[in-house]
């Protein structure tokens, strides 16, 4: 699979690297909401692109930040949550994170800690925002606390994709982080990718014809 | 006579099940509406949606709706006399037996299901770019953390 991915355009993740561009990935269990908040951020007749060998879908969204604009893409998994684990170039250069639980189901709150374990193993600094979404099932959850944000230090909201209450907050504030993320990157794992990038690129000269798996992660 | 059902619903006056259904030969949409005898909001939901299934005069009509769809209808009926809300109902049904569900280990056909459940919810309290008070960009603000009580999810036995 990660050799396969280079050679889909929509899936070079080099271009992650300029400036103007930021991708985003959705994490959280199967059935909380997560394309029904892209939908409601994009609004109606918005079509993303559907990766189904990927079992992952892409939304494209462009907007101006400090009058420049800025290229977004958005990683929704379509299925692959359902084996607990995302592919490693899920993760790869991704700038944010959007973690969602349903606060209809307790097992969708209590696997965010899987989650957000993975996500740490691939992306120790990036920003993440845990969403609680369909509050409008019951308004009532707004009155209480959950700890897991508070814990891991992480900003949290309450949102509907059904109603809108705080979605478009939310997409806004995660790309404005992963921005300010990508300009102050220091992320080890940033450093050792371009390391390893530098070391394909010489190791190259020698096995032109040679397929390196192992150096790249993506 | 081939039907292809479209939509499945119920009627509160008289108590009914209506089906939209399409007669394959004719490509007419028709309405088949079933009267709901004999039940009460001491009746089983269940027994009663079976009945229905295989009811002489409808099973033809039913056999491509759900017996889940059929349990689900009849509890928001039975709901109805006990003085519920048909929003009031679903969120019920909901609770009732989602809480503890793991979705991530359902099969393709069941996640589909339990989506399409959940779909029912979301229309309902949907706010479409057409209704009067739609705001795109609509902030709520929520009491701080700190003074909102503790959620009971976060007090099991295993920590974050």
């Amino acid at each position: 699979m990660a050799g396969d991915m280079k050679r889909i355009p929509e899936l070079e993740q080099e271009k992650y690297d300029a400036d103007e561009q930021v991708k985003i990935i959705c994490l959280g269990d199967s059935a909380v909401g997560k394309s029904k908040l892209m939908e409601r951020f994009l609004m109606d007749g918005y079509r993303p692109q559907q990766l189904s060998t990927y079992a992952l879908t892409l939304y494209k969204y462009t907007t101006t930040i400090n009058s420049k604009p800025v290229l977004v893409d958005f990683w929704d998994t379509a299925g692959q949550e359902r084996f607990q684990s995302m592919h490693p170039s899920y993760y790869h250069k991704a700038h944010a994170c959007i973690m969602v639980f349903d606060v209809q189901r307790k097992v969708t709150y209590k696997n965010l800690s899987n989650w957000y374990k993975e996500l740490r193993e691939y992306r120790p600094e990036i920003p993440c925002l845990v969403v609680a979404n369909k509050i409008d099932a019951d308004m009532r959850v707004t009155q209480k606390s959950f700890n897991f944000a508070k814990k891991q230090g992480l900003p949290f909201y309450f949102v509907s994709a059904a109603d809108g209450t705080n979605v478009v907050k939310v997409f806004k504030d995660a790309i404005n982080m992963a921005l300010s993320y990508k300009k102050n990157s220091s992320d080890f794992m940033d450093v050792v990718m371009r390391e390893l990038e530098n070391f394909d690129l010489e190791g190259k000269e020698e096995s032109a014809d040679e397929e390196e798996e192992e150096g790249k992660a993506d | 006579m081939p039907i292809i059902a479209k939509q499945c619903g119920i009627k509160f006056d008289p108590p009914s099940v209506i089906l939209i259904y399409e007669n394959e030969h004719t490509d007419k949409l028709r309405k088949r509406v079933m009267p709901v005898r004999n039940f009460s909001e001491y009746s089983d939901c269940s027994r009663a949606a079976e009945r229905l299934k295989h009811h002489p005069h409808h099973a033809h009509y039913l056999d491509s709706v759900s017996l889940e769809q059929l349990v689900r209808l009849y509890t928001v009926l039975r709901d109805h006399l006990r003085g519920l809300s048909v929003e009031e109902s679903l969120r019920e049904q909901c609770h009732s037996h989602t809480h503890e569900e793991d979705l991530n280990k359902f099969s393709d056909e069941e996640l589909k299901r339990r989506k399409a459940q959940m779909d029912v919810l979301f229309e309902l309290n949907r706010r479409r770019r057409d209704d009067p008070d739609f705001v795109y960009d609509l902030e709520v603000e929520f009491p701080e953390n700190s003074s909102r009580e503790p959620c009971s999810w976060d007090q099991s036995d295993e920590e974050f």
